[in-house]
């Protein structure tokens, strides 16, 4: 799935970059808020893939033994700081 | 049960963390050491305050002494190693269910001696272990096979038919049951590594390097036993396929001498784990430290492939050997006690780490 990301940037970046160079004066193709947005989607898809895992073994873990709840649950939401450090680019655009 | 495939990817996450939880929760030294100076009385109200309570208490009313302790050890088994059935998706659920038919090989065996010794069904059932790929129905209707004729030929479509069939030919001219049970081992041990999806990936390596262990593992004794026994047998003919450490033919020279074999094993890529092992069996020339040592170490094995590889098929394997160590290591204690052996004595039949 990585592989296809990479794969779909690189096609974009020097389309993007040939679109600056020809017509400085015109807006960029991403703009600003939309760029922003997307760096937050996509922070909150890596943040949903990292946490598959560890909810998977969390809830297993809980399975076996209730006091692990408290534990698995910090585990589970930790991916989600990088959410919320993406959210930080939202204000700073 | 069967082992068609589930769909969906394989959830390693979900059933390594059930998994790892139940290894930590198996009995440890200090509870070894506790249920070594226990009467088989002790042993069961210890049980019962373990891991073992629900069967102890569901088979409580039926049996009692050694014989309570026994069954409710297999129902256990039989329990965890279906939730692991249960719980695994995918690829994972394949390698798990491939690997638990070593319980169909049991319960045949079980049924085969059964038939053999002219034992009533109902106290073979009580030694199976519904753990394998064979379900209710079709096991009820193996128990109540009137011969092993019959039962060889209930068997035929399953994948020990061939084999079975070829061995009972043997079985009829030499009546003994030998080779009906090598034909199941064999059976089990080569199906185990054969007929995997041609898939490349480090699941199936680790899965692969894991079996081939335990395969190389079962030749080798087999192998010391025929050395030593000195019996005039044809060692290819108990050979596994699958292993890595030795073919038919290297075997076949090895097993003449006892002493050449040794230097052989020493000098392979398992010399160190069984260093030990192989130590006591040059000085004290006794084989079941050897054997127990071979335990050990393949033991030992599992558990590193396992904390290396953490999302693999080697922890599932790894706790599925660890308790079948243990159900072994209660039972010999709980026999052991039962017959008068010492402590020592007792304390030389089991396989702690």
């Amino acid at each position: 799935m990585i592989d296809t990301f990479t794969a779909v940037l690189t096609a974009l970046g020097p389309v993007l970059q040939e679109g600056g160079a020809q017509t400085i004066e015109q807006a960029p193709a991403i703009p600003p808020a939309a760029a922003a947005a997307l760096a937050v989607g996509l922070a909150a898809f890596g943040a949903g893939f990292a946490e598959r895992g560890i909810g998977a073994a969390a809830v297993g873990a809980i399975a076996e033994d209730d006091d692990m709840f408290g534990r698995g649950l910090i585990l589970t939401v930790l991916p989600e700081t990088l959410v919320i450090l993406a959210l930080v680019v939202v204000f700073v655009v | 049960m069967s082992t068609e495939r589930t769909a969906g990817g394989s959830n390693y996450e979900y059933v390594i963390a059930r998994v790892r939880s139940r290894r930590a929760a198996l009995f440890d030294d200090d509870d070894y050491r506790k249920l070594i100076r226990m009467g088989p009385g002790e042993i069961a109200r210890f049980m019962e305050e373990s891991e073992y309570e629900s069967e102890m208490n569901a088979l409580g009313a039926r049996h009692s002494g050694v014989d309570l302790i026994e069954y409710a050890l297999n129902r256990n088994v039989a329990k965890h190693f279906d939730d692991l059935l249960q719980w695994a998706n995918g690829q994972l659920y394949d390698y798990v269910a491939r690997y638990l038919r070593k319980f169909d090989v049991w319960n045949v065996k079980t049924i085969i001696r059964g038939l053999y010794a002219g034992t009533n069904p109902s106290d073979v059932e009580t030694d199976l272990i519904r753990a394998g790929e064979f379900d209710d129905a079709f096991l009820d209707q193996l128990l109540n096979a009137g011969s092993i004729e019959e039962l060889v030929e209930l068997l035929e479509p399953t994948r020990f038919g061939d084999p079975l069939a070829e061995a009972y030919a043997v079985y009829e001219d030499e009546g003994v049951l030998v080779p009906l049970e090598n034909a199941l081992d064999r059976a089990f041990y080569e199906d185990l590594l054969t007929g995997l999806s041609g898939e490349q990936s480090r699941a199936m390596e680790l899965y692969v390097e894991f079996l081939s262990a335990e395969v190389d593992f079962r030749n080798l004794r087999n192998a010391f036993r025929l050395a030593r026994s000195g019996a005039d047998l044809e060692p290819s003919e108990y050979y596994i396929e699958g292993g890595k450490l030795f073919d038919a033919d290297e075997i076949r020279q090895l097993a003449r001498n006892r002493d050449q074999l040794v230097e052989f094993v020493r000098s392979s890529k398992y010399g160190d784990d069984l260093e030990a092992g192989l130590d006591t069996l040059e000085a004290a020339d006794s084989l079941i430290e050897f054997e127990r040592a071979l335990d050990a170490a393949l033991l030992e094995y599992s558990g590193r492939l396992s904390n290396r590889y953490p999302l693999s098929i080697c922890p599932v394997l790894a706790y599925v050997l660890a308790k079948e160590r243990e159900v072994d290591n209660i039972r010999a204690i709980a026999r052991g006690r039962e017959g008068g052996l010492s402590t020592d004595e007792i304390e030389n039949e089991l396989v702690i780490l």
